[in-house]
């Protein structure tokens, strides 16, 4: 036996090898598989929804479906207020490189498109611990691209939503706005930010690797856009009253000043406007003063301004008629020793007289006829004392204390409109009980198609007769001849009210009045204009508050389409020659 | 009994593969679905985004600087209005003569 190789010959290898080894080996490869069978059966049907579960966490994502907040639109469908994207940028601090040059330029570059001093990013980005910092929010979308286009590393940008308001600082106070949450502050977008928000919706959907969504698990809960919201709001009135008003308001150095203009038809609210006001878009630095929807949330001494509807009820209950003569010489009266006194000793004058040249004696001589309990009836129905259902935050119901309490002077004064506090919302709506056949009807913000039913004050008869006295304290010899507008009849009362300081009546503060109506024989509009403290020498409501009446009326009833239904002397130059078809 | 389940266990490989190839365009599909609807969405916003910058660009306010400014117009009153007579008036006409 020839062995070329020795090993065998090793004694190691001569030794025989045990049996149980090789059945060993079986038994534990054997064993392994019984372990994988069984960890399979465990993995698959014990622990199944364990490991799905764990498995979806990995790549199931859910997605938030945004809803779009709803729109609001004027009369005409025109854009109050809607939203456009916004973007907001953020970063993490610790990824920003501070120290790199390079980074440091592009920082100064980012810091003058944002608009903001370099110092103040930097800070932002000084505190290294935070995760997450908000850097600014809500920018154009176009400059966040842009942003984004410049690369820096730890700066990233978020889709948000924000407002926009076409129509600015004119319809501030009606639209009212939105705070970075895209929740309702102000206005309209407060009261009605149930309705404007939507619900957003979600999904959950499985992403691959590259984060593509690749298929949907589970229901979908789709979003629900918020409903648009269409206001009673003309914006080319709007923007007129509010012009007007501005300029009215800046010519005599006023405090402040408001307009309401109310569809004397529909009770529909066409136009409401505040000065000084604020561009909703551009919030910083904001006032009350500014802020303050003064049309409702401000009540005033009316004055004269109340004295058609004491007229009117003595009208009503057959106290007198228009012709009757009130004599108001000496142009003084003495109540219970207080004293009301007249600009001029007015000697005789007719009932329509008294509205014409405003007696505050020959009022307070025609309510001392009447009971307590009468009047505030009249006024309360007129909607005195009582909050305007407008749904609008803010709106207060004004003061008219119960007749019980009244004393005989306070009765004397209440007649001329001292005593009882409304705002200037209240007064306009209050005057449809003249213009509306004697009817007070409901005020809206929001469109209505549908007619509406009114609350009869007075008789159609008295409401008739108590317009022609607005239009003869409107015309000449009246105290509110400025309200006097190009083809239209108008017909108002103007007010001039001391204002109230403290416990007595400051002598050289006033509130100028104006409230009226046009054209007086089918009234169609309402307008009422408040001037707070002018200053410029002029404070008298017929000389500071009813040429902004004039200029409202003529433009709201042009736009309107009402035909004038006075004669005006043509100044047409050209001939009109009918053009060949 | 052989070559039937050899064609059975073709049947089912195939049937297996052909699965796999289903879920895999089911995937790309929905992909593009959702690419879609995602566009969709973007082109919704920007063209509400573009209504407001067109309504932002005719504002009454712009409307009247632009008036006066450029085109010299000024406002109309009645005055320098001929009111015609429509001869068949329309619902809308006969509201505004009520």
């Amino acid at each position: 036996m020839s062995r070329s190789v020795l090993y065998a010959t090793s004694p190691l290898l001569a030794s025989k090898t045990p049996v149980w080894r090789s059945k060993f080996i079986v038994g534990m490869i054997a064993l392994g598989f019984v372990g994988l069978g069984l960890r399979a059966a465990y993995v698959q049907v014990v622990g199944n929804e364990f490991f799905q579960r764990q498995g979806e966490v990995r790549f199931a994502r859910t997605l938030e479906l945004p809803a779009n907040r709803g729109r609001i639109l004027d009369r005409n469908g025109l854009i109050l207020a809607s939203s456009v994207p916004a973007a907001s940028i953020w970063a993490i601090p610790e990824d920003v490189a501070h120290d790199d040059p390079q980074v440091r330029a592009k920082l100064k570059e980012l810091a003058r498109l944002m608009g903001m001093p370099l110092k103040d990013l930097m800070g932002k980005l000084a505190d290294e611990d935070k995760t997450f910092v908000w850097i600014k929010r809500q920018l154009d979308w176009d400059l966040g691209q842009q942003i984004v286009g410049m690369g820096i590393k730890g700066i990233y940008l978020r889709k948000e939503y924000k407002r926009e308001y076409p129509e600015g600082e004119a319809a501030a106070h009606v639209v009212g706005f939105t705070n970075v949450e895209d929740k309702g502050q102000e206005g309209m977008e407060l009261a009605f930010n149930d309705l404007l928000a939507g619900k957003p919706g979600s999904r959950r959907v499985i992403k691959d690797r590259l984060g593509r969504v690749v298929d949907g698990v589970g229901e979908i809960s789709p979003p629900v856009d918020g409903r648009d919201m269409q206001l009673s709001i003309d914006s080319k009135v709007q923007f007129f009253a509010y012009q007007k008003l501005r300029d009215q308001v800046q010519a005599h150095k006023a405090k402040g000043g408001s307009v309401v203009v109310l569809d004397a038809v529909t009770g529909e609210v066409l136009a409401l406007a505040n000065y000084p006001s604020y561009a909703p878009d551009k919030r910083q630095n904001l006032s009350g003063e500014q802020l303050r929807n003064r049309a409702l949330t401000d009540t005033f001494e009316p004055g004269s301004t109340m004295k058609p509807f004491t007229i009117a009820l003595a009208l009503e209950t057959g106290r007198v008629r228009p012709q009757t003569v009130i004599d108001t010489s000496p142009g003084r009266l003495t109540i219970t020793g207080s004293t009301i006194s007249d600009t001029h000793n007015y000697g005789a004058l007719t009932v329509e007289g008294v509205i014409q040249k405003s007696s505050n004696v020959g009022t307070t001589k025609i309510a001392m006829q009447m009971p307590a309990r009468e009047m505030w009836e009249t006024f309360s129905a007129a909607g005195f004392g009582q909050k305007p259902q407008l749904g609008f935050p803010g709106v207060v119901s004004g003061r008219l204390r119960p007749y019980k309490t009244w004393r005989p002077i306070e009765q004397a004064t209440m007649s001329y409109g001292y005593g009882l506090s409304a705002s200037l919302f209240q007064m306009a709506r209050s005057y449809t009980v003249f213009a509306h056949q004697g009817q007070i009807i409901p005020a809206t913000m929001l469109k209505s198609s549908e007619p509406v039913v009114g609350v009869p004050v007075f008789s159609p008869k008295t409401a008739d007769a108590v317009r022609k006295m607005l239009q003869m304290a409107a015309g000449p010899g009246g105290t509110g001849q400025k309200a006097q507008t190009l083809g239209y009849s108008v017909g108002g009362k103007s007010g001039t009210a001391r204002k109230q300081v403290g416990k007595s009546y400051a002598t050289n503060k006033y509130r100028a009045w104006f409230t009226g109506m046009a054209p007086i024989d089918r009234p169609r509009i309402i307008v009422a204009v408040m001037i707070d403290e002018p200053s410029n020498g002029v404070y008298y409501g017929g000389a500071v508050a009813a040429p902004v009446f004039s200029e409202v009326v003529q433009q709201t009833l042009r736009m309107m389409g009402v035909q004038p239904d006075m004669d005006v002397k043509p100044q047409i130059v050209a001939e009109v020659v009918e053009e060949p078809l | 009994m052989t070559r039937l389940n050899i064609a059975l266990l073709l049947a089912v490989i195939a049937s297996a593969l052909y699965l796999v190839h289903t879920q895999y365009a089911s995937r790309q599909l929905y992909t593009e679905l959702d690419r879609a609807n995602a566009e969709a969405r973007r082109l919704e916003t920007e063209q509400q985004r573009l209504q407001v910058e067109k309504r932002a660009q005719a504002t009454p306010l712009r409307v009247e600087q632009l008036a006066r400014a450029r085109l010299q117009m000024r406002t109309a009153t009645p005055a320098i209005t001929q009111y015609v007579v429509n001869p068949l008036p329309t619902p809308a006409a006969s509201e505004v003569q009520r």
